[in-house]
């Protein structure tokens, strides 16, 4: 697949960069600031870009809002956020439309997964980082309907949370795939969200109970 | 040019040797007149004379002095004059009686040099212009005019010469319209400086406008009722005591209201001086009165001198008081106001800033400043202003409005009076201006080391962490080239694991740096704050931007709050409410835990972060009943940039 990387430092850029062509794919450009990200993407128009939060002009959340501009041009162009910490402000809004994934740029070492994170963020599904999802998975107050969820409610959660289908969170946890079916529907029941079968739909769905 | 003080002493002398003639006159052979005449005009004319001689001690370069003798002067001349004249139809006439009697008729037109001179030069000594000098000439003439036409009046048949009759007429037509005109001249040269005069020169000079008009008028009048037939006495006695006590009665409200002369001390100190003599003299006659009908040698004056002296100490401040009080009742007044102030601030009843305000007020000078002395800055103390001192050193100043030689030396006398107020006023202002360098310094550090945090936390970030990353790319990369089989691709995926791990840590450390979730707003970082508590938290926080020093200070406290309520409190459930109102932060977090905190390190290192953001913090611990920390901070004002 065509892959554009709006990434400032070049050593995790070109490390990127080799790690992705080995594994078979193409990066058809990079991008050093949130600006210049913009032309190449348009220019490009790549099957799925790669933005690092922090970039300049200004170092603080450029590449966030690059994307956001970039969505809002294509709504099914397919997003990958990077992030060396766990920032939220504009996951959320991005997240629920699908087609966008959210990880911390540790994930890049784990390959398997992030290729497969990238994979689904470019099948029109998500992707959000086990850290942030365990930060929001985590009953804040008192009458939270999380804390209604049992320990192994709360993990199935989590996984849909970073956008992984049921058989996916099957193989994860080592369980069937009627079981998994069963803690969703006891999940949703308990967070009062009617099932829907998309994936990100549901990832959209937690979230949005979660930031309730 | 004569000294104006010699003038005085002349007029003094003149006066005398008049009064001296006439009392020859009144009560020697010639007996003019009635006896009561000599001591009723003598008296009338006193006033005059020792206020003359206020001024020229005060001021001994004013012509206002010898102006003033000369109004007591001339009338005793003219009146010695007429009485001369008179002693022609008695059994016993003095030399040149004759000639003496023909002048005197017509003389009292010299009444008016005095007072002329006097408006002319009232308040400075000077004419009002150049032009005016013809009235120098003017008077005298004008007066010798009617003089001379009153004098040659057939009908007293004392003039030698007879003048035709027309140019009588005419003689006393001009004569006369000369002399009322040179009269009201002098007196408009009081509405010419008035016109021209600032705020003070007015005031003063309203006093005697009011006078000096009165004299031409009741002259009118006067000479009215005497062609209607009144008798002299009566017609002339109104406009003489205009003369004699209106004008000069209006120049001492003149100078003594308006501060002219700063002649309320010297006043008050004669006046005192005089009633203490008399007092101390009778209180001496009455002691050798009564004890020297015992012991009728020398005990009787020792004791009288020793009974005297005790009487009279003690006498003596109370009569300099009341003298005071008589001839300056402002300045009792006044400081009679600033030591209630005192009273008042000693008592804890007033504030000691209050002080510029009340020295306003008590001394009437509603621009009157206050400059206190910034601690280590020097004062400069502006000109005319007069220095408030503690010990040696100069500590402030008072900046009057309005100055004259009474006002400030009035002021003096208050400052010394409001030395505590001021004095206080300003270690205060001191201490307030030293807590507010601190709070600043404070803040400014805080901002310095947050900036540093943050700086910190970036590098961490985008330095070292992405470092780590990159190597651990690279090594997938050469993992990437190896067969799965071989000991070296479990090695990397070990190594790599460790990287994954060490960046994880770093991101940590990172955080509790600066917590970076801060970007997302304190609502974020509070919301994954309590995301890591083992117990229930109740969180009530709206999204806001507070800024990043309050933020940073609500968040380090939240997280301290709920780490000692896990830790020490052993509470289960804890509740915590963030809001703004009125510009203020308030967090507050409340546990159900064993409570009892004392303030421990922890809580003081809190203490310390929350008054760095400028803001307060309470901790309301009792035993058993849970803790509450309750943090608020002020939130600067969103600058238009």
């Amino acid at each position: 697949m065509r892959i554009v990387i709006g990434e400032d430092s070049a050593l995790f850029r070109e490390g990127l960069r080799r790690l992705l062509t080995e594994n078979g794919h193409d990066v058809a450009g990079t991008a050093e600031s949130a600006d210049t990200l913009l032309d190449v993407v348009r220019a490009v128009d790549p099957d799925l870009t790669i933005i690092d939060v922090r970039m300049p002009p200004t170092m603080t959340d450029d590449g966030a809002r690059a994307a956001v501009t970039l969505r809002a041009e294509r709504p099914d162009r397919p997003i990958l956020m990077l992030s060396q910490h766990i920032e939220t402000r504009h996951v959320v809004e991005l997240v629920g439309t699908g087609g966008f994934g959210y990880l911390l740029k540790d994930r890049v070492l784990r390959v398997g997964d992030f290729l497969d994170a990238m994979r689904r963020v470019l099948d029109g599904g998500s992707a959000l980082d086990p850290e942030i999802v365990a930060a929001l998975v985590t009953p804040t107050r008192a009458g939270d309907p999380l804390s209604a969820l049992s320990a192994r409610e709360r993990e199935v959660l989590a996984l849909v949370a970073e956008g992984r289908s049921n058989s996916a969170i099957a193989a994860r946890l080592v369980l069937a795939e009627r079981t998994v079916e069963s803690h969703m529907r006891s999940i949703f029941q308990k967070l009062r969200i009617d099932d829907a079968p998309d994936t990100h739909r549901r990832v959209l769905a937690v979230l949005t109970q979660l930031r309730s | 040019m004569l000294r104006p003080r010699r003038l005085v002493v002349a007029a003094t002398a003149v006066f005398v040797a008049a009064a001296a003639v006439r009392a020859l006159l009144a009560y020697g052979p010639p007996s003019v007149g009635s006896p009561a005449d000599w001591p009723t005009s003598t008296a009338l004319l006193l006033p005059s004379l020792l206020l003359g001689w206020l001024i020229a001690v005060r001021v001994p370069t004013s012509p206002i002095g010898p102006a003033l003798a000369l109004t007591a002067t001339v009338p005793s001349v003219v009146f010695t004059v007429e009485d001369w004249g008179t002693t022609v139809r008695t059994g016993h006439p003095w030399p040149a009686a004759r000639v003496v009697d023909v002048v005197g008729a017509g003389a009292w037109a010299w009444l008016f040099l005095g007072f002329v001179t006097l408006v002319l030069l009232f308040p400075d000594g000077l004419l009002p212009g150049r032009r005016w000098r013809v009235l120098w000439v003017a008077v005298p003439f004008s007066a010798a005019l009617v003089n001379f036409t009153v004098s040659s009046d057939p009908s007293e048949g004392r003039f030698p010469i007879r003048l035709p009759e027309p140019l009588r007429v005419a003689l006393i037509v001009t004569a006369f319209a000369t002399f009322l005109g040179v009269l009201l001249a002098a007196a408009s040269s009081l509405v010419v400086r008035y016109h021209r005069g600032d705020r003070l020169t007015r005031q003063r000079l309203r006093w005697l406008m009011a006078a000096a008009v009165a004299v031409p008028l009741l002259l009118g009048a006067s000479w009215l009722a005497t062609a209607l037939g009144a008798p002299g006495v009566v017609a002339y006695t109104g406009f003489l005591v205009a003369m004699l006590f209106v004008v000069p009665g209006a120049i001492a409200a003149a100078i003594l209201r308006h501060d002219l002369f700063d002649i309320d001390r010297l006043l008050g100190a004669t006046v005192s001086w005089i009633v203490t003599t008399l007092l101390s003299a009778g209180v001496f006659a009455a002691v050798v009165l009564v004890v020297g009908g015992y012991f009728p040698d020398r005990v009787g004056i020792t004791t009288a001198a020793f009974v005297t002296a005790l009487v009279l100490l003690p006498l003596y401040q109370w009569i300099h008081r009341a003298a005071g009080r008589l001839v300056d009742p402002d300045r009792t007044v006044a400081l009679e106001r600033i030591r209630a102030f005192v009273r008042r601030v000693r008592d804890g009843q007033a504030e000691p800033e209050q002080i510029e305000s009340v020295l306003r007020s008590a001394l009437d000078d509603p621009a009157l400043r206050v400059l206190l002395r910034r601690p280590g800055a020097d004062l400069a103390v502006p000109d005319g202003a007069i220095p408030l001192q503690t010990g040696d050193s100069v500590v402030g100043a008072l900046v009057l409005g309005t100055t004259s030689a009474r006002r400030i030396r009035r002021a003096r006398e208050a400052a010394v009076e409001a030395r505590l107020p001021i004095e206080v006023s300003r270690l205060r202002l001191e201490l307030q201006e030293a807590l507010a360098e601190i709070r600043t310094s404070r803040s400014r550090l805080m901002d310095e080391v947050n900036a540093e945090r943050q700086r910190l936390e970036r590098d961490l970030h985008d330095g070292a962490q992405q470092r780590l990353i990159a190597i651990g790319m690279r090594l997938r990369s050469v993992q990437y080239h190896l067969s799965p089989g071989v000991s070296a691709y479990r090695e990397l995926d070990e190594v790599v694991e460790t990287l994954e791990d060490t960046v994880a840590e770093l991101r940590r450390i990172a955080h509790g740096v600066r917590p970076s979730r801060l970007d997302d707003g304190l609502a974020v970082a509070l919301r994954h704050l309590v995301a890591d508590s083992t117990v229930p938290v109740d969180l009530v926080v709206p999204e806001v931007d507070v800024g990043e020093n309050a933020a940073t200070a609500v968040y380090f406290t939240v997280g301290e709050a709920i780490a000692n309520a896990l830790k020490h409190a052993r509470a289960t459930r804890i509740s915590i409410a963030v809001g703004v109102t009125d510009q203020v932060l308030r967090a507050v977090v409340r546990d159900d835990g064993v409570g009892g905190a004392s303030e421990g390190f922890g809580l003081t290192s809190l203490r310390d972060r929350v008054a760095s953001a400028g803001g307060a913090f309470t901790v309301d611990s009792p035993p058993g009943a849970g803790t509450s920390i309750t943090v608020e901070i002020p939130l600067e004002l969103p600058c238009a940039s």
